[in-house]
């Protein structure tokens, strides 16, 4: 079992009393699943992600990831950012290879061949000498996918990385990142507010509810891939989905 | 280009009035008498008489030695206290009643402690300068290290890089640009301090030049000084500019 939450609470102090953001959070996903955290703003998603990314602490409960109990971040568990988040004093091959120097895996030459190999794979290698700010939005998520694949972290974990892109962009981007999972049999944890995202790319969808946050469903995806948006089962869970989920503000 | 040429002759118009009316109400009418402010012809005199003698080049050259010593001195100290105090909060408490109380010192105010330490000459100038860089230069390297984008923080983190990594590969790089500023405003209070330094404590350099020279009666020279610390100000201020403007993140 790639992660293992258990009975995870985690609340925020406030000024008078405390805030709870996450309350009884059990989850199990398996190695190679791509799992989606879905839910309306406010119900604790991101923090979840934090919580396994090891970034943040939770206030009860434990988190077991690839057999060890969650205490800080670590090169095993990526994080891909919802904010921009290349070194902008880095090219992006130097952004690339950047993680495989913090954790010493081979020599510089097999280094940037295999960064060389990746860029190449989504089209970005005519890009490798060019810095972050010369790139689209777009571009600047894919160099960080592949910085977070290149370092081989069996755990990904993605905090709306395509919610600032156009829609065209977003589905290429969904479309690719199925693509390298397919590959690379990572587990990805994907966090998103957007159902449509969800049901295109989970296995599993986990549907968060706020105030506090606590899991409401488990949906498990049956639908073959490649998913198309127009069949009608993918529009019919979709619905479904978008019934139950209180997407209030 | 033509926008180019038509800034720098505007900006050369108010000078050349200047000079003229300079020299109408010195040399010209006589309206002022010359031991009270020289002509430009005298300053004119003065200055390739300094020029020839190469009085005008050693002194230059003392002074800008005690520039740049003091300068490098204090940013030697500043920059890696800056990124320490910046980073760990506890250092920074522990040390921040010191630095807020000997900040506002004006650096001019060293000069007795000075000379009773280091008796006459460049290293109680240096000193002087030292104690006038260095604040300005640990307060942007303090604030800059505050700025760094959390989220570039936490990718290192999680493509495996050790606390020491994130310092000296993200924080480090970061924060440049606020150093650069502080070096900036460092160099300026720099040559002021040079300047005082040497009028009190000093036997050489710009300072000590202008001050003999009034003794003398020779205000020719004592413009011409005046004059030579503006242009090292202006020119200090430009190549500073040009690096500041070259750092793009």
């Amino acid at each position: 079992m790639a992660i293992e939450i258990k009975n995870i609470n985690k609340s925020f102090e406030g000024k008078k009393k405390n805030l709870s953001v996450l309350k009884d959070i059990n989850l199990k996903i398996e190695d190679g699943e791509l799992v989606c955290l879905l839910g309306p703003s406010g119900c604790g998603k991101t923090t979840l992600l934090r919580l396994i990314a090891g970034l943040d602490q939770p206030t009860s409960g434990e988190i077991i990831a690839n057999g060890e109990v969650v205490k800080k971040p670590s090169g095993d568990r990526a994080v891909i950012f919802q904010q921009y988040s290349l070194f902008p004093w880095l090219t992006v091959l130097q952004n690339v290879t950047f993680g495989l120097e913090m954790t010493k895996k081979g020599s510089k030459e097999e280094n940037i061949a295999a960064a060389e190999r990746y860029l190449t794979s989504v089209g970005l290698i005519d890009f490798k000498d060019s810095y972050p700010h010369e790139l689209s939005g777009g571009m600047k998520q894919r160099v960080a996918i592949i910085r977070s694949l290149l370092n081989h972290s069996p755990i990904l974990l993605m905090d709306e990385p395509f919610s600032a892109l156009d829609m065209q962009n977003r589905h290429n981007l969904q479309e690719q990142l199925i693509g390298v999972w397919k590959r690379f049999e990572n587990t990805i944890v994907f966090v998103t507010h957007d159902v449509d995202e969800a049901v295109y790319l989970a296995d599993k969808i986990v549907i968060l509810d706020k105030n506090p946050g606590r899991i409401n469903r488990i949906v498990e995806v049956d639908i073959e891939r490649p998913r198309k948006r127009d069949s009608k089962e993918f529009i019919a869970l979709q619905e479904s989905i978008v019934d139950e989920l209180d997407m209030g503000e | 280009m033509y926008k180019n040429y038509r800034k720098i002759l505007i900006s050369l118009i108010l000078p050349i009035v200047i000079i003229i009316f300079w020299y109408l109400i010195t040399e010209g009418l006589h309206l002022v008498n010359p031991y009270i402010l020289p002509g430009p012809i005298e300053v004119c005199t003065s200055a390739w008489d300094l020029i020839v003698s190469g009085k005008l080049l050693r002194n230059t050259i003392d002074s800008l030695f005690k520039v740049f010593g003091g300068l490098i001195l204090a940013a030697v100290v500043a920059i890696p206290l800056g990124v320490l105090l910046g980073w760990y909060k506890t250092l920074e408490d522990l040390c921040s009643f010191v630095i807020s109380i000997l900040r506002p010192i004006p650096p001019i105010a060293w000069i007795p402690f000075s000379i009773l330490w280091f008796g006459i000459g460049t290293v109680p100038a240096i000193f002087i300068i030292f104690m006038g860089c260095v604040f300005p230069i640990l307060v942007y390297t303090i604030d800059g290290v505050k700025r760094t984008d959390k989220v570039l923080i936490e990718s290192a983190q999680t493509l495996g890089a050790s606390d020491r990594n994130v310092l000296t590969r993200v924080v480090l790089p970061s924060v440049f640009p606020n150093i650069v500023s502080g070096l900036k405003v460092g160099v300026g209070i720099a040559l002021m301090c040079t300047i005082s330094a040497e009028m009190i404590g000093s036997s050489s350099g710009l300072g000590y030049m202008i001050l003999q020279a009034t003794s003398r009666f020779d205000p020719g020279t004592t413009v011409v000084g005046m004059i030579v610390i503006g242009l090292i100000g202006l020119i200090l201020d430009y190549v500073f500019g040009l690096a500041e403007k070259r750092i793009f993140w």
